[in-house]
């Protein structure tokens, strides 16, 4: 469970996420859509304790994020945007040393796993710094997932893949339906249309839409379109 | 502090497979090797001599070819720490891990102190050579490396803060350099003004303090100032460290 509750955030004065509430039930697949610069990697930051908000207040599976940060990242599995990875490690040491950090018991055990579950076993002894963008994307799933967190934070999983490993993404994120609470950021509408169970649209660090596909009389296309569209234009209609 | 180790592993093999570390390495040994030969040749065509009574205390304490390498070496082992990960983005997967900022720094900072005495146990040839050639104080030897590893301990955590304080792993170096770099100068007032200042100047004296251990007198005031700079620079980190959250 993910719950966030008027969340705030400046950069010097500057505001990048502005009073964002939400929630994220066990066992279901939101979307977090918005176009660049609307906010998501600041919210996930915060909700991943890399940012401490300015104001509000965040709770990961009940437990205070702000307050017991170390307790609530041992609830999550992160993939941060662009998969930062250390370059001079290989596939398996990296695994290794990333469930050495969280603690994880029979750890040889859950790198294995966590390499099968994510789809790069066949690159375990590869070196980091020359994997391609789909076997990076890969490794850092298999981070996110190698403690078995009840909770998936994945800011841009796909982009920058070809729609072959884009399709072989998403079934495996459908596969953690009802089994792992995951939050995914986007800015492309037919990912969400693909995978989420709901979608929470934010522009320029506001929330201004929560809803299912499906939910709304108008398709999400055009929900979004509008929505972006006059963020674009600076018209509020 | 299980995770300060596992901090510390990765932080030293990933060190040892760069080719930074063998350029440093190499040029470490070639500059001291230059410098242990000049002391050498001085010594054994000057039998009596000012200052320092042998080329080993010379070698240690003797001559500003001592730090003057320093003000380069420490610098470039310590800039990658943690502004290494901040350009990398790496800092992002580490500090979203489980961990305390606590464990990171200590973590990162005991890598420093294992580089440090990386770059020293080579020179113990030196000392190895010297007693091939005639006697030499093995209380002095070791002295000197006490006084070394103190040393250390204080400019790999000015390194380590200057790492943290950084964007990036350039201006960590040249913050570095330029603190120690100040903090030498300063101790070279010593020589140069009286009274309380002078009182002052010889306290933060790096020159004095390795000149009084290369003759074997282990002063624990500089053990005190060392150890004090140490823990205040990694309580430093360490606040610095909490404190980007917020940034
Ligand atoms: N470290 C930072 N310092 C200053 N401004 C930032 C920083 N990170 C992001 N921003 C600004 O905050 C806004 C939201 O950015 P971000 O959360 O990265 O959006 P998104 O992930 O939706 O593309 C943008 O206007 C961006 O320029
Ligand atoms: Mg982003």
């Amino acid at each position: 469970m993910i719950g966030v509750e008027a969340l705030t955030r400046g950069y010097g004065s500057r505001i990048a996420v502005d009073n964002v509430s939400f929630r994220v039930e066990p066992g279901e697949i939101v979307g977090f859509l918005g176009p660049n610069g609307a906010g998501k990697t600041t919210t996930l930051r915060m909700l991943t304790g890399y940012l401490a908000p300015t104001s509000g207040d965040i709770r990961i599976d009940g437990i205070d994020a702000v307050t017991h940060s170390i307790r609530a990242r041992e609830r999550l599995g992160y993939m941060a945007e662009g998969v930062p990875l250390y370059s001079d490690m290989r596939v398996h040491e990296y695994l290794r040393h990333r469930g050495a950090l969280k603690r994880v018991p029979n750890l040889a055990e859950a790198v294995d796993l966590s390499l099968d579950l994510a789809g790069v076993a066949d690159a375990r002894t590869r070196i980091l710094g020359q994997l391609s963008k789909g076997y990076r994307q890969r490794v850092g799933l298999a981070d996110a997932l190698i403690a078995d967190p009840p909770i998936l934070i994945l800011d841009e999983p796909t982009s920058g893949l070809d729609p072959n490993q884009v399709r072989q993404f998403r079934e495996l994120v459908r596969g953690f339906r009802g089994k792992k609470t995951v939050l995914l950021s986007t800015h492309i509408l037919s990912e969400v249309e693909a995978v989420c169970d709901r979608v929470i649209i934010i522009r320029e660090g506001k929330k201004v839409a929560d809803l299912a596909p499906g939910d709304s009389e108008k398709s999400l296309e055009d929900v979004f379109a509008e929505l972006t569209t006059t963020a674009a234009t600076g018209d509020p209609s | 502090m299980r995770t300060a180790w596992v901090v510390l592993k990765r932080e030293l093999s990933s060190f040892f497979v760069s080719p930074l570390a063998y350029v440093v390495l190499t040029s470490w040994l070639v500059w001291n090797g230059v410098v242990f030969w000049v002391l050498a040749e001085f010594y054994s065509r000057n039998a009596v001599s000012s200052g320092a009574s042998n080329p080993l205390s010379g070698f240690f304490g003797g001559s500003a070819l001592f730090f003057i390498p320093l003000l380069v070496f420490v610098p470039v082992l310590t800039m990658r720490l943690v502004a290494g990960e901040k350009q990398s983005g790496t800092l992002e997967t580490l500090m979203t891990a489980p961990v305390s900022e606590a464990s990171v720094i200590l973590g990162k900072y005991g890598a420093g102190l294992v580089m440090w005495c990386t770059l020293w146990l080579p020179t113990l040839v030196y000392a190895w050579i010297m007693s091939q050639h005639g006697s030499v104080d093995w209380g002095a030897i070791e002295a000197s490396y006490f006084g070394i590893f103190f040393l250390g301990a204080y400019f790999m955590a000015i390194g380590l803060l200057m790492s943290v304080l950084a964007p990036t792993q350039i201006i960590a170096a040249v913050l570095s350099f330029v603190t120690i770099g100040v903090l030498f100068t300063i101790g070279i007032g010593e020589f140069v003004l009286d009274g309380v200042a002078r009182e002052v100047c010889a306290y933060l004296s790096m020159w004095g303090h390795m000149q009084s251990f290369s003759k074997g007198v282990v002063d624990t005031r500089y053990l005190v100032f060392d150890l004090s700079v140490a823990v205040l620079a990694v309580g430093l980190s360490i606040g610095a460290l909490k404190a980007r959250r917020a940034g």
